[in-house]
């Protein structure tokens, strides 16, 4: 019984890990197809987060099966229900790196005017990617490092906001591409804020404590 | 086996006390019956003796004892009896006591009561006159007397058994303490009982065997492991479930693992790129799948192939391997053969427009020079393209050139000089040879190459009135020749570009050249064992410095 057990658990891991995989993929090729407007890219991105949608249920089914025949205790079902928590992040990211995908169609991203939106896209890749490796391996130190990295996305954000406003007050005809860069911009804050929760209930599973302090 | 002996000690002995306790009992009943029956011969004797002397009367009288008497005359009717009328008794003559009393003289009977509680013992006997005094006691049966000693005994059996516990306990533990005592690991075969020795030896004997297979298979893991880290390609076993069996260092470092794997985690800890897990999952499904993963300027192979076990998926095989180098190159003859088509297009397009322009006498006679002149040029570069290309080609193919010869390197640069004289003075830049002799072993026609090809560029990419400064140095074990200009300079990311075949840093090819020469430079002092070196400063020049083994009359 609890080798069976044993043998779910494993399974939820490699599980989860292929769905932190495939939400790496849709937020790189999200930001890539974003950086260099490639079309290709874009439809990876919206591949992926449809793979998401389906892992996302996937996991849920294993988390739920795990939880009322296995009657897990301490550690096992903080990791069992972080997970369950995780995933909807998960799904999240998957969701809003689609958008930025299908956003890719009608908006590039100008040469000069918001230098930082690019800066942007790679830290919150990076922190998506640390965030899935910090639940891949349980480190703890990763996991922290992911909620320091999303105050200088935060940053990024409101410097964005003022490149943006900059080039919208330079020349009216950029409103709409100012716009649609808006909303890339904060699609990228979202996803920051969704690998941060992934990055919280690493930290919770693994010490039992969720740091958002209650 | 404790549980054992002490329940078949206890049953054993409450199995003994049952069948002694029937045994007596059964013993018992028979003493007492002989008992009752000898008292009732004597007491029938007596009142015999009594009844012939004098008749009813002496019945009547009052007889001893509490035994029922009667009396019978010979054909039966009952003439006495001490516990009921004898006139409401029937005739005794068929009773089996008096028959036999009356044939025999004497008789016994025992008959049991209709409860079957009692059994009454008759004794009969013949009295003088024919007739028979019978005399009759009762006595409980068996199970009545088991009945009534039942408390005691029952008593005394519930101690006994209790006794019985206690000390098939204590034997059970004293029996089996021997046995528990036995070190599995290395037994003993003196330690215990002599009937477990065989056991015991066979056992020590299996866990040597045990230990050295052990130990077998350690050594083999260990070679195993020895020999996959020593391989430069990257291997990883895994199972079914994803799960790292066995995995090499080199693994680790081509997939940029963070960690140290760990056997029995899943291999997607160590690399979770898209092409590696469609690997992992093709391979467990039972297809060999190939990837290619590309992270900034390194490139990997993974080959992942399914192991199977009876027909069945039992896990798979994954191979990492650097193709860095392999994919550079590969990009670089790609490059090449679109280059070198291109290169042979251009002038050729060139002479057919003008040849086809000559054809349909387009042009008028004092022009068919010039027209001629720009076919004889192209034609003369495509010439030297090809010229270039063949060199390349055989300096990539290696041997089979030329004869190996002592050269002086200080000579060749004069001659090299020499040649280059009226294009150096066209371009107003001064050639100056510096140093002395140098001997080098190599092929004549390659180190004339080399060194034609750097002054070439160093005097083409020069500017009026500049200088080109060749010096040759001999050095004990090596012999430098530094070709050094006063030109544009090579920008610091084109310098390893430009020894790339149809490499020109000048993308405007203002310059006439074929772009192979630098690398026709880098091959052959490659070929001849030595190398080339640059160092370039963007607008004041640039310096290539070749370096080649001395040759060994020289040292």
């Amino acid at each position: 019984m609890r080798n069976t057990f044993n043998e779910q658990l494993e399974r939820l891991h490699v599980e989860l890990i292929q769905m932190g995989a495939a939400c790496e993929d849709a937020i790189s090729s999200a930001a890539e197809a974003l950086l260099k407007n490639d079309q290709t890219l874009a439809r990876r991105a919206e591949e992926a987060e449809r793979e998401l949608d389906r892992q996302e249920r996937e996991v849920e089914n294993l988390c739920l099966k795990l939880l009322l025949q296995q009657q897990p205790v301490a550690r096992d079902l903080r990791e069992i229900s972080a997970a369950l928590k995780m995933i909807s992040d998960l799904e999240r990211i998957g969701d809003q790196a689609a958008d930025i995908a299908e956003l890719t169609r009608y908006v590039q991203v100008p040469q000069s005017g918001a230098p930082h939106i690019r800066e942007m896209a790679e830290a919150v890749t990076a922190m998506v990617t640390d965030s899935v490796s910090s639940f891949v391996r349980w480190d703890l130190d990763l996991a922290r490092a992911v909620y320091r990295a999303d105050d200088r996305v935060d940053a990024l954000f409101d410097q964005v906001k003022q490149e943006l406003i900059a080039l919208i007050a330079a020349d009216a005809s950029n409103g709409e591409q100012g716009l649609e860069l808006m909303m890339v911009a904060k699609y990228l804050e979202r996803i920051g804020d969704h690998a941060t929760n992934v990055a919280e209930w690493v930290e919770y599973s693994i010490t039992g404590v969720h740091p958002s302090g209650n | 086996m404790k549980k054992r002996i002490f329940g078949s000690i206890l049953a054993v002995s409450v199995t003994v006390l049952a069948a002694s306790l029937v045994l007596t009992v059964g013993v018992l009943h028979g003493y007492f019956q002989d008992r009752i029956l000898a008292e009732l011969i004597r007491s029938t004797a007596y009142i015999a003796q009594g009844v012939e002397e004098g008749g009813l009367a002496y019945l009547n009288s009052g007889l001893p004892g509490d035994s029922r008497i009667t009396w019978v005359a010979a054909d039966g009717t009952v003439l006495y009896d001490n516990w009921e009328d004898p006139a409401d008794m029937e005739n005794h003559a068929q009773r089996q006591e008096i028959r036999e009393a009356l044939t025999l003289g004497k008789g016994t009977a025992a008959r049991y009561s209709d409860t079957l509680s009692q059994k009454t013992v008759y004794y009969a006997l013949r009295l003088s006159d024919g007739s028979v005094l019978r005399s009759s006691d009762t006595q409980y049966a068996v199970w009545v007397m088991v009945l009534q000693v039942l408390q005691p005994v029952a008593l005394m059996a519930l101690l006994a058994a209790l006794l019985a516990l206690w000390l098939s306990g204590r034997v059970a533990r004293q029996l089996v303490e021997p046995i528990n005592a036995i070190d599995l690991n290395d037994p003993d075969a003196d330690s215990a009982y002599e009937e477990l020795a065989p056991l015991l030896s066979r056992i020590r004997g299996q866990s040597r065997q045990i230990q050295r297979q052990l130990l077998d298979l350690q050594q083999r893991r260990d070679e195993f492991a020895a020999i996959t880290e020593n391989m430069s390609e990257g291997l990883i076993l895994i199972d079914q479930e994803t799960r790292i069996l066995s995995c090499n260092s080199a693994a680790l470092r081509l997939l940029a693992a963070d960690g140290p794997a760990v056997e029995g985690e899943s291999v997607l800890t160590l690399n979770r790129e898209a092409g590696f897990r469609r690997c992992v999952e093709e391979s467990l499904a039972g297809r060999p799948w190939e990837a290619l993963l590309e992270r900034d300027d390194d490139c990997r192979r993974i080959m992942a192939s399914p192991v199977e076990r009876d027909g069945s998926p039992a896990g798979a095989v994954l191979i990492v391997l650097d193709v860095t180098e392999k994919e550079r190159r590969d990009r670089l003859r790609r490059e090449f053969t679109a280059n070198v088509s291109h290169e042979l297009k251009t002038p050729l397009t060139s002479i057919l427009g003008t040849a086809e322009i000559l054809e349909n006498g387009l042009v008028r006679p004092q022009d068919i020079s010039h027209f001629a002149g720009n076919i004889h040029r192209e034609a003369q570069r495509l010439i030297d393209l090809v010229n270039d290309i063949i060199k390349l080609s055989r300096l990539d193919e290696g041997g089979h050139m030329a004869q190996w010869e002592t050269v002086d390197l200080y000579a060749l640069a004069g001659a090299v000089e020499s040649q280059l004289a009226a294009a150096a003075e066209s371009k107003q830049v001064t050639m100056t040879l510096e140093g002395g002799p140098a001997q080098v072993r190599g092929v004549p026609q390659i180190l004339e190459e080399i060194l034609y090809n750097l002054c070439d560029n160093a005097v083409a990419y020069n500017r009026p009135g500049g200088s080109v400064t060749v010096t040759v140095s001999a050095g004990a074990a090596e012999v430098q020749v530094q070709v050094r200009d006063t030109g544009m300079g090579i920008p610091p990311d084109a310098r390893q570009r430009v020894f790339e075949r149809f490499c020109r840093v000048d993308k405007s090819h203002s310059t006439p050249g074929t772009g192979l020469g630098l690398s026709i430079v880098k091959h052959g002092a490659a070929y001849l064992g030595g190398r080339v070196k640059l160092e370039s400063e963007v607008g004041v020049g640039s310096t290539f410095t070749l370096i080649f083994p001395a040759a060994p009359e020289n040292t």
